[in-house]
């Protein structure tokens, strides 16, 4: 039912993928988004796609759920390769009133695609093999120089993590609303969408009272438990770079020195 | 010196409506085991958050281990020192790891990691749900969400735990679960303030405290309390189903000795009636 749902898709596993530091995770994805904009020849471009694919194989997740992510978005991949397609400049190969086909373009809607597959099987990878709390988790932690510009890291962690607690409760309390509201006769499944939406009315005024006054009882909860906000506060998990996360920073690296070398070898084609 | 005093405490929510507490005095001395018992608004959860200084008293004082709770340097060290279990189990747990939820407490106080490792073991271990503590807190029932949450005070490493009515959410099972974890809690020196509206849940502690409007109607061991049927009644407050038999026995004019308070008492008196 809807309390199955999962926020963030974690796939439990004991890959080496599921194994690294979840920072360091995070910063090689940020990595290797920046890498794959930076390829310019097919041969550089193939580099990043069979590193992604290494990672994928690596990664310990069934490769159906890779597939799955990319349905959602193949509509834009369709479109955007499209539009590149006639962005491109030179000598028109076909031409159709104001529309030209160049060389280029069909180079260009090729580079796109790619680069987005890339970039979301990436992506997934990461929500695939960490855990909603080790994201947080180390989201504050390489947050943490942002505190010099007085950004509040510690309570923007705080709040990811309360509400990442809170979706399945929520969740399971929609549920309940609607089995009550359903049981006085409210109609929700008849209609356009305007009374579909206009039917949800008496499901979210209870869910919001409701959601205030658990926010209430958490404060005092977390008062009682002598709360007072990041300053002095110690955590029990400590994160360690391991060899492994090493080894991949070192992949990341060789990744970026093949690329480089790509690049100054062949010539650019786009 | 008792463990807890309370003296003369007075206390509204706002100046207009009248006194929920109107002078409320208390003595809980170290280890023991108190029930408070009371119906709807009579100020017995008011009571139990001035214990841990989550409200002040506006006449009167409350001084834990020699620290008065109006002192403002003190009242994080009152907090760590007098746990409190609310009744909704779902709205106390922070973290969606049931370990992490633990740790809370502690990672607040500025304890050691390493340290905090150990507490966070042994206090899933003290409410036995060590096998749970890579586990998700929606996924438990509300018997075991509460005893997570009992152990997110118990790794304060508290010397008092007030319970404010743990069990009114759960089901029969969750509640057994929940007054055996206090049981250990009480064989480990812990003090216990169980607020509560279930008479066979206040029969198990050392002693009984009766509230009514703001006041404390009587107190004293179960026995004692609950063998003045008449004044509770009078009070609309109930005791105990074998005490209520036996009342009721009485009414018709059978003797008796003592009065029963649990089913096994009650057949033992029943047992010496019809003899």
């Amino acid at each position: 039912m809807i309390r199955d749902i999962t926020l963030g898709q974690f796939v439990p596993g004991k890959g080496i993928i599921h194994r690294m530091d979840p920072r360091v995770k995070i910063l090689l994805l940020i990595a290797f988004i920046v890498f794959i904009f930076c390829t310019f020849n097919f041969v550089s471009l193939g580099v990043c796609a069979a590193a992604v694919l290494f990672v994928i194989f690596l990664s310990d997740v069934p490769f159906k759920l890779y597939l799955k992510s990319l349905k959602v978005i193949i509509l834009i991949i369709i479109i955007t390769s499209i539009l590149n397609i006639f962005y491109g400049s030179g000598t028109p190969i076909f031409e159709l009133g104001f529309l030209k086909i160049t060389l280029s373009g069909i180079y260009r809607a090729i580079f796109v695609s790619v680069r987005i597959i890339c970039l979301i099987l990436i992506s997934s990878c990461l929500t695939f093999t960490t855990s909603p709390t080790d994201l947080t988790d180390a989201i504050e932690r390489l947050m943490k120089p942002l505190k010099v510009f007085h950004i509040k890291v510690h309570e923007i962690a705080m709040m990811m993590t309360i509400a990442l607690r809170f979706v399945p409760t929520l969740l399971e309390e929609t549920d309940k609303i609607m089995s009550a509201q359903k049981a006085r006769g409210a109609d929700m499944e008849s209609g356009g969408i305007i009374k579909k939406i206009k039917a949800m009315t008496p499901v979210l005024i209870p869910l919001f009272v409701s959601a205030f006054r658990r926010a209430y009882e958490l404060a005092m909860a977390m008062e009682c438990r002598c709360y007072r906000g990041g300053n002095g506060r110690t955590r029990m998990k400590i994160l360690h770079m391991k060899p492994l996360d090493f080894g991949c920073v070192g992949f990341a690296a060789a990744l970026l020195a093949g690329i480089i070398v790509c690049n100054l070898i062949l010539p650019a084609v786009i | 010196m008792s463990f807890i005093t309370a003296e003369n405490i007075k206390f509204s929510y706002d100046e207009e409506n009248k006194n929920v507490l109107d002078g409320v005095s208390l003595k809980i001395e170290k280890g023991d085991f108190v029930a408070l018992l009371g119906h709807n608004g009579c100020g017995k959860s008011t009571m139990a958050k001035m214990l841990n200084a989550m409200l002040l008293p506006d006449e009167g004082t409350i001084v834990i281990e020699n620290m008065s709770t109006k002192d403002e340097e003190l009242t994080f060290e009152i907090r760590r020192t007098v746990g409190l279990v609310l009744q909704n189990p779902d709205n106390q747990l922070v973290a969606s790891v049931i370990e992490e939820d633990v740790a809370f407490g502690p990672e607040n106080l500025g304890v050691e990691p390493s340290e905090i490792r150990k507490r966070v073991d042994e206090a899933l271990k003290a409410v036995d749900m060590y096998e749970y503590r890579t586990h998700a807190p929606h996924k438990l029932s509300g018997g075991q969400k509460q005893r997570v949450a009992i152990a997110g005070i118990l790794a304060m490493q508290p010397s008092c735990v007030v319970f404010d009515e743990p069990t009114a959410m759960l089901d029969p099972n969750g509640r057994e679960e929940v007054m055996k974890t206090i049981h250990t809690l009480k064989s480990r020196g812990i003090t216990v303030v169980l607020i509560t509206h279930y008479m066979n849940e206040a029969v198990q502690a050392d002693r009984v405290v009766v509230m009514d409007s703001g006041k404390i109607l009587t107190e004293g061991t179960p026995k004692e309390v609950f063998s003045q049927v008449n004044l509770l009644k009078k009070h609309s407050l109930d005791v105990p189903q074998a005490t209520e038999l036996a009342y009721k026995l009485i009414g018709v004019g059978l003797r008796y000795t003592e009065m029963p308070l649990t089913a096994e008492e009650c057949v033992s008196f029943l047992e010496g009636v019809l003899r």
